[in-house]
């Protein structure tokens, strides 16, 4: 669809216009980071758009999977039935494409098997997704090596490029169309040298990365780890510094692990379901005690496994958008890419 | 599959109430359960269920009786740890709460016309039991039926009362031993693998079907394929750890597999690969 331009002496009106029909989270600046910040249309109102907004920074700390898939919720109970109510209407304002490639794997996941999860899936339609360009990846950035753009062109509602003056956004879908013209008259048609202008931008933040991340990996790196599977001293070595905090497998927007357990009260049952993590030691572990993933090395392997060689041999893609965060967290400063890039 | 009362969403994380009918002790340790789910569970042989123990959780258990007679849902179990010791206080007329059925069924059409080998070890012939019924409800597409079984002691074979009847069922062929006989026990006496010292059947061009506690199942498998059963045709029951059942949380990983999804019954072939598939 057309793109459009909104000067930015008028995105306060149409995000007060946004706000007061949808729960709005943008990006805030807090500090050196980026934290998920909703946005109240009385503050907007009375002038204060609270914190500095983030949307030319890299993503979120937090994973956008925490909006749609959440860490703890109540998914059933017994002998009284649960189903999933109606969520609220929320607007996620700059996210990133790779947080959207999350997005994707979890569709994989909840939505294309045998069942379809009824959480995720009334919430990922009660949420409109607003991308925004990243015009200046940072070292822990590498979606260029998993084969992505540091801005969006499909999987968004909008898809926003911040320009001097203003904003060039382009509709993906007719919800985003719709927002859009909740605007009326603020926006107007973009003109090709705006086009331009954005486009000389994504090409700039793609040759950062590419000069960040200069070699590819090894095109087969399925096959490459199918082998190393047995190499115990290459895992070993990578796996050296890790202190099982699990911090990697919680910030990554792509882990879909979870784990179902039952909250009781006398005879009733209330059902939990909370994110997990394949590097916990009782993950595997069967009835009576048995674990085929005891050594944590095992449970280190797996991870990579299930990332770059299972998940890509099935859906064709990698369960990994690129986005840093388990490294930028990892108190071992264990990074993936070395991993990838030696094999 | 269960429908949501609320609304045409469905819940696959919402148990139905099925009440316990019956239960028998088959040894000191493993019981049978006759449940009456409140709908009918749509299992095939192959297929399990996850059961709700009230005041407790959840866990991964194969339905043992036919699936063609659903009225009543079957299942034989042991007592292992928490879940399980929490299902053996319930009592005749306490409710549980199951979801499913999951994963694949066994694919009977590539048995028909063959003779089948059943291979079990203790509390692993409760689903095999599910897949011999099927079997022998409509014998007559079969070859042959041999059906093996291994257990402790005599004390600890289940379904002691059925056994004898199944021995007069035509088509069918069964042979049992204990690793450890008694007075009584006049059968074969070691591991299960001395019930593959003679195998009676053709087995280039038969199916295997083996369940049972892990290291059972391996050295079975590895005694089926020397026999010239070929990988394809040796289904093995993977026990896995499962939380959902499925083929969401990961839990169930074996190799490129969902255990729950993929399987729970996967051949030889299909596992061959994966280091250490009976763990
Ligand atoms: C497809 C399938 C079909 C099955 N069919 C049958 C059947 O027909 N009959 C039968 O008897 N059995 C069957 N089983 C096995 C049965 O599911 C297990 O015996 C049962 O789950 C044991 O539960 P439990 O709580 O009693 O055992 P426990 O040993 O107490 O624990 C079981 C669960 O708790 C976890 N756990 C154990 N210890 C810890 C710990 N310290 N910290 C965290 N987690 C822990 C384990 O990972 C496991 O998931 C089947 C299993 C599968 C996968
Ligand atoms: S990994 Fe790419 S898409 Fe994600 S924040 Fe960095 S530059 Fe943007
Ligand atoms: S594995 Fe690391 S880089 Fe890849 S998506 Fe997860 S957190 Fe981001
Ligand atoms: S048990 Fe959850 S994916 Fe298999």
């Amino acid at each position: 669809m057309e793109p459009r331009f909104l000067p930015s002496t008028k995105r306060d009106n149409w995000l007060g216009q946004l706000a007061r029909e949808y729960t709005l989270f943008f990006p805030a600046r807090v500090e050196k980071k980026v934290h998920w910040h909703r946005l109240e249309a009385e503050d907007l109102e009375s002038g204060d758009s609270g914190p500095e907004w983030g949307l030319c920074c890299i993503r979120a700390s937090e994973p956008i999977k925490s909006f749609l898939f959440s860490p703890r919720e109540q998914v059933a109970s017994f002998p009284d039935r649960l189903e999933p109510e109606e969520p609220e209407k929320r607007i996620l304002f700059g996210v990133k494409d790779c947080d959207l490639l999350g997005l994707k794997v979890h569709e994989k996941m909840f939505l294309e098997g045998d069942f379809k999860d009824p959480f995720y899936e009334a919430r990922l339609k009660n949420t409109i997704l607003i991308a925004a360009d990243c015009p200046d990846p940072e070292d822990s950035c590498f979606c260029n090596l998993v084969g992505r753009k540091p801005y969006a062109t499909e999987g968004a509602d909008i898809v926003l490029s911040v320009l001097d003056n203003g904003y060039l956004l382009e509709p993906l879908t007719e919800q985003g169309e719709e927002l859009v013209r909740l605007g009326g008259d603020a926006f107007q048609p973009g003109t090709e040298a705006q086009i331009a202008r954005r486009d000389e931008q994504r090409k700039a933040a793609v040759e950062k990365l590419e000069k960040t991340n200069p070699k590819p990996w090894n095109p087969e790196v399925a096959k490459a780890m199918e082998d190393r599977t047995k190499d115990q001293a290459f895992w070993r070595k990578h796996a050296a510094t890790c202190v099982e905090c699990f911090g990697c497998l919680m910030s990554c927007p792509t882990c879909f692990c979870f784990l179902l357990y039952a909250k009781a009260k006398e005879a009733k049952v209330e059902r939990t379901r909370i994110w997990d993590a394949c590097y916990l030691a009782a993950y595997a572990r069967v009835g009576g005690g048995a674990n085929p993933r005891a050594e944590f090395l095992k449970r280190f392997i797996n991870r990579f496994q299930c990332k770059f060689m299972h998940f890509k041999n099935q859906h064709g893609f990698y369960a990994c958008s690129g986005c840093g965060r388990c490294f930028k967290v990892c108190m071992g400063k264990i990074d993936i890419r070395k991993v990838l890039g030696e094999l | 599959m269960q429908k949501s009362e609320t609304g045409n969403r469905m819940n696959p994380y919402q148990p139905i109430p099925a009440r316990i009918l019956k239960t028998f002790d088959e040894t000191p340790n493993i019981r049978t359960f006759v449940l009456k789910p409140e709908q009918e569970v749509e299992f095939l042989a192959g297929q399990f269920i996850e059961l709700t123990v009230p005041g407790f959780g959840e866990a991964p258990f194969t339905p043992s009786s036919s699936h063609f007679k659903r009225d009543k849902l079957e299942m034989t179990i042991m007592k292992v740890g928490r879940a399980t010791s929490a299902l053996f206080s319930l009592k005749e007329g306490d409710m549980l709460g199951i979801r499913g059925p999951y994963g694949k069924r066994y694919p009977l059409e590539k048995f028909e016309g063959k003779e089948i080998f059943i291979v079990g070890g203790g509390v692993g012939l409760a689903p095999l039991r599910a897949l011999f019924l099927a079997l022998t409800h409509e014998v007559e597409k079969y070859k042959k039926i041999f059906l093996r079984y291994g257990a402790r002691t005599p004390n600890d074979i289940v379904y002691k009362s059925l056994i004898p009847e199944w021995r007069n069922l035509k088509r069918v062929d069964i042979d049992l031993s204990v690793d450890v006989g008694d007075e009584s026990w006049k059968g074969k006496v070691g591991v299960v693998t001395v019930l593959l010292e003679k195998i009676p059947c053709d087995a280039k061009n038969s199916v295997a079907v083996v369940c049972g506690p892990p290291i059972m199942m391996k050295f079975v498998t590895i005694g089926l394929l020397e026999a010239g059963f070929p990988g394809d045709a040796v289904y093995l029951s993977m026990e896995t750890n499962m939380s959902c059942g499925l083929g969401q949380c990961g839990h169930c990983r074996l190799g490129p597999y969902f255990t729950c999804k993929d399987g729970p019954v996967l051949t030889w072939e299909q596992v061959k690969d994966i280091e250490n598939p009976f763990v």
